[in-house]
């Protein structure tokens, strides 16, 4: 272990009564509420020593040696120390107030897991500020694991049957389907474009998928043609976006409309019941995605070892191929990409394409897991495919992130969600939640230089 | 030799900057294609309560897109895709308020309204300028946030509006108070485009670096132009509930989709550095017409589905269509959209008039003609409700000279304007092309009609 800097004497004494100061708010909220004795000194030990530690660990990372060589000409030791010390010290006070906050509104806030998972929190936010710095190329990856770690343990403790084989095997399938969608999302993205047309692929391949096996087609027939019908409409995307730079966002958008509705139109042409479609899903694709289904005679649904494969399969295409490396070139710098003979249209409409593709593979797996065909089945997946690559530390302007970032991020949106569900949260809660909590976790990696340094 | 290069570079530099602005083209058609249409399958959308009724409808969709427009010209991406859950935002905690014994002045409801939009745009553009975000992930945050916090404050539709906005979404008379809301809110963002500060913002959001360079206060410039966006919002709200005269937690969530698109539609870039109110309007109005117009065609079972292909469909090929718009910049130099509108606007106020006057004549009876094969009928078949009585056909043939006359007027006008403007440079191709059109126009009318036409006015 490498040697601590020594913080300075008014450091450690204000890291010394602040840690005072919670260890006697936590004891007096502990006998408020008439918890036992033992728990009381157990985590006020527990509080005192891991703050104490935190503080000189931490801050110590904060200091500059030369910095600290010249602090003694400084206008007064308690002003530099907050100078110095402001953000890290008005971060904690904050998480501070709202734990008190909730503590005195909510009956049986303050317990022992809820302060562990405090301390989780805190420790969380200071190592992320502090040994984020070590990596600078996957820094949000690592922001993204030590989020998901949190809030693993957190959830497992403080909610019943979290961390239990079926809850896993759950989350596991959900983050599945939004992590098939978000495919195309991050290639996009990669180049600086967006694909705001995958819900409604989604939808349509789910209508259109149940509308052919009703119409006899061979069900692995019927699952080829959807699955090329939806990188047609990628290819036609891919081609419209590259022709109209900077408009991705509503060209996507409108050839989703047209789809949705082309296809609903198509499936309705001689149905008396416009809009429903009905057909019997083969046992084979509701095994792919169903909670009970069995891969190779293990019992996890085939669909995460799917998701997987498709993943290692992208990252390493996006690290080594060629292929890959080209998209990021373009991502980067479009002029100079084409100034090595790399083609731009291609990679747009491979791209598009390929979201395209994967749009209606989800569309597919939806129809095998809920077994009824349904238009709007995809329209959650708006925002959350552009969250979860947001979330994973892709850049929405090209050229920086990857697939194994989207599923960290992927894996980060689905763990929160279900942890709100398990508190208890409803849907508009939840969604509130994820509105607030997007913003700082993309503030914690993705800021963008001041204009002052990009002249 | 150089000369030439000289003019040429400087009809460039004048088509590029001025009162030039070829973006307007597509809107401007599209909105008098879409009005001759719905004016011609509905000639009710011509009347005072038509009027109303789609000014009510319309206006909140209208501020909804200057809200957006106002932080897009700003620059680097902004495209606030939270304005929809904002406005329904504004629309609930009015209506809780409302009905918790608050806020029962207009004025009142009004400064609220308005300071709620612009405290939520202040925060974004706090957020935007020292978290140094992308602004599209703050809007995202924004949008995920406040459509799950609006069903928390009003669960489920309901509510009652304040009273005094009880009679304003009747949409029975044009002159509503929301079109006067509509008006003031145009003309003080064209008050506003007088202003240096105007300058500073379109310089900022076409080239950020150059107007910090240049001196221009870039943050004060930002959270300005956000303010006056939420304060857009503000009145959208307004508008909305007023329209609705209830609260809806979720209803206004679709404005984001809608108002994106008519701002796009209306020719302003998502990059930032252009776009204005009117061709924001027109955007939201051609949307508004989109729906309208479908909605006069009876597709049975599959309406909506239709109208969502063809909704799609307008949007990806009016945007095909702004490709074409360097092509003309390079053909017409200096393109003039009030000009082209005026243009325009003639010829729809002609079908106007053909639709109210000679529908009224013949009640709105008998759109579809039996017998044989008729070229005309099977032409306006499938936009026109009513057929054409013998007595209109014949005071159609009647006013055929003068037509031709105005014609001839127009085509001599543009030749003189053509040679006017095109004396000092060598190139007359425009001019001759535009002769030997109006030449072959006039050819073809004449072997339609016969020889009589020209003979009757040169009698005249």
């Amino acid at each position: 272990m490498e040697k601590l800097p020594q913080i300075s004497l008014p450091a450690r004494i204000l890291g010394l009564a602040i840690a005072i100061v919670l260890t006697a708010l936590g004891v007096g909220f502990g006998f408020a509420q008439a918890l036992s004795v033992q728990v009381i000194i157990l985590s006020a030990i527990a509080t005192m020593a891991l703050f104490v530690w935190a503080w000189r660990f931490v801050i110590g990372q904060f200091l500059d040696p030369a910095a600290t060589a010249v602090v003694a000409e400084g206008p007064s030791p308690l002003r530099t120390a907050w100078l110095q010390y402001r953000w890290p010290l008005l971060g904690l006070a904050l998480i501070l107030i709202a734990f008190l906050v909730l503590s005195l509104t909510v009956e049986a806030f303050f317990n022992i897991w809820n302060v562990i998972s405090l301390i989780i929190l805190l420790a969380i936010l200071i190592l992320t500020r502090t040994l984020g710095r070590q990596f600078q190329q996957n820094r949000s990856a690592f922001i993204g694991i030590m989020v998901l770690a949190g809030l693993f343990s957190v959830g497992s403790m403080n909610i019943e049957g979290f961390a239990s084989g079926n809850n896993i095997k759950s989350m596991l399938l959900f983050a599945s389907f939004l992590g098939l969608a978000s495919i195309g999302q991050t290639l996009v993205a990669l180049l600086g474009g967006l694909d705001l047309s995958i819900p409604f692929i989604i939808g349509a391949a789910n209508v259109g998928l149940l509308y052919l096996i009703g119409l006899g087609v061979p069900p692995w027939l019927a699952t080829l043609i959807v699955l090329a019908i939806g990188a047609l409409f990628g290819v036609i995307n891919g081609f419209l976006s590259y022709k109209l730079q900077g408009q991705a966002l509503i060209v996507t958008l409108g050839t989703g409309f047209a789809i949705s509705g082309g296809v609903q139109i198509v499936t309705s042409i001689g149905s008396a019941y416009s809009g429903n479609v009905f057909g019997t899903v083969p046992a084979w694709l509701s095994n792919i995605p169903a909670m009970n289904g069995s891969t190779f005679g293990l019992s996890f649904p085939p669909v995460i070892a799917i998701w997987a494969l498709i993943a290692l399969i992208l990252i390493l295409a996006l690290r080594l191929t060629v292929y890959g490396r080209f998209l990021y070139a373009l991502g980067v710098n479009r002029t100079s990409a084409s100034r090595v003979m790399i083609s731009e249209m291609r990679y747009w409409v491979i791209a598009y394409a390929l979201s395209g593709f994967f749009a209606a593979l989800t569309g597919g797996l939806l129809l095998g897991w809920s077994g009824g065909g349904f238009i709007g089945v995809g329209d959650q997946y708006l925002f959350l495919t552009l969250a979860a690559v947001v979330v994973g530390g892709t850049s929405l302007l090209g050229g920086a992130g990857g697939y194994g970032f989207t599923v960290i991020g992927v894996l980060v949106l689905q763990v929160l969600s279900s942890f709100l569900v398990g508190i208890g949260l409803d849907f508009k809660w939840q969604q509130f939640i994820f509105g607030l909590l997007i913003l700082p976790m993309v503030a914690l990696y993705a800021r963008s230089p001041h204009i002052r340094t990009q002249i | 030799m150089s000369t030439a290069a000289i003019t040429t570079t400087t009809a460039k530099t004048e088509a590029q900057g001025g009162r030039s602005n070829p973006f307007l083209l597509m809107p401007i058609t599209l909105f008098f294609a879409l009005l001759a249409v719905a004016v011609l399958r509905a000639p009710s959308l011509m009347s005072a309560s038509g009027i109303g009724a789609a000014i009510i409808v319309v206006t909140p969709l209208i501020l909804a897109t200057y809200t957006l427009m106002a932080s897009t010209i700003s620059g680097r991406g902004t495209v606030d895709l939270s304005v929809g859950p904002l406005i329904g935002f504004i629309n609930v905690t009015l209506i809780q308020l409302h009905g918790a014994g608050l806020l029962e002045n207009p004025i009142a409801v009004f400064l609220y309204c308005m300071a709620v939009g612009a405290l939520y745009q202040l925060i974004f553009s706090l957020i935007v300028i020292y978290v140094r975000v992308q602004p599209i992930i703050v809007s995202l945050s924004g949008y995920l946030a406040l459509s799950g916090i609006n069903l928390v404050i009003l669960p489920r539709p309901g509510g009652m509006a304040p009273a005094f906005m009880a009679e304003w979404g009747y949409g029975t008379s044009i002159f509503s108070p929301i079109l006067i809301i509509l008006l003031l809110a145009t003309a003080a963002w064209l008050l506003f485009t007088a202003t240096a500060f105007y300058t500073h913002l379109r310089l900022m959001g076409s080239d950020e670096r150059a107007a910090y360079t240049s001196g221009v206060p870039i943050t004060i410039v930002r959270i300005g132009a956000h303010m006056i966006s939420g304060c857009f919002a503000g009145l959208a709200a307004i508008c909305f509930t007023a329209l609705i005269s209830s609260g809806d937690p979720s209803q206004g969530t679709t404005y984001t989709l809608i108002a994106v698109t008519a701002l796009v539609l209306g020719g302003a870039s998502l990059g930032g550095g252009r776009g204005g109110v009117f061709g924001s309007a027109l955007g939201a109005i051609n949307l508004y017409l989109i729906t309208y117009v479908l909605s006069t065609f009876n597709f049975g079972t599959v309406q909506s589905f239709v109208t969502n292909l063809a909704y799609g469909a307008i949007l990806v090929i009016s945007l095909l269509l702004t490709l074409l718009i360097p092509v003309i910049q390079r053909r017409i130099r200096n393109f003039s959209p009030l000009l082209y509108f005026v243009a325009l606007s003639v010829v729809v106020l002609g079908i106007i008039l053909h639709a109210t006057f000679d529908y009224g004549a013949l009640g709105a009876a008998g759109a579809i003609v039996s017998g044989p094969l008729d070229m005309q009928a099977a032409l306006t078949g499938p936009l026109e409700i009513a057929t054409v009585s013998p007595e209109t056909e014949a005071l159609r043939i009647a006013a055929a000279p003068l037509v031709l006359s105005v014609l001839l007027l127009i085509v001599i006008a543009v030749f003189v304007r053509l040679a006017v403007g095109q004396s000092s440079r060598r190139t007359l191709a425009p001019a001759v092309a535009v002769v030997v059109a109006a030449l072959v126009l006039a050819g073809a009318y004449v072997m339609a009609e016969g020889v009589r036409g020209p003979e009757t006015e040169a009698v005249e």
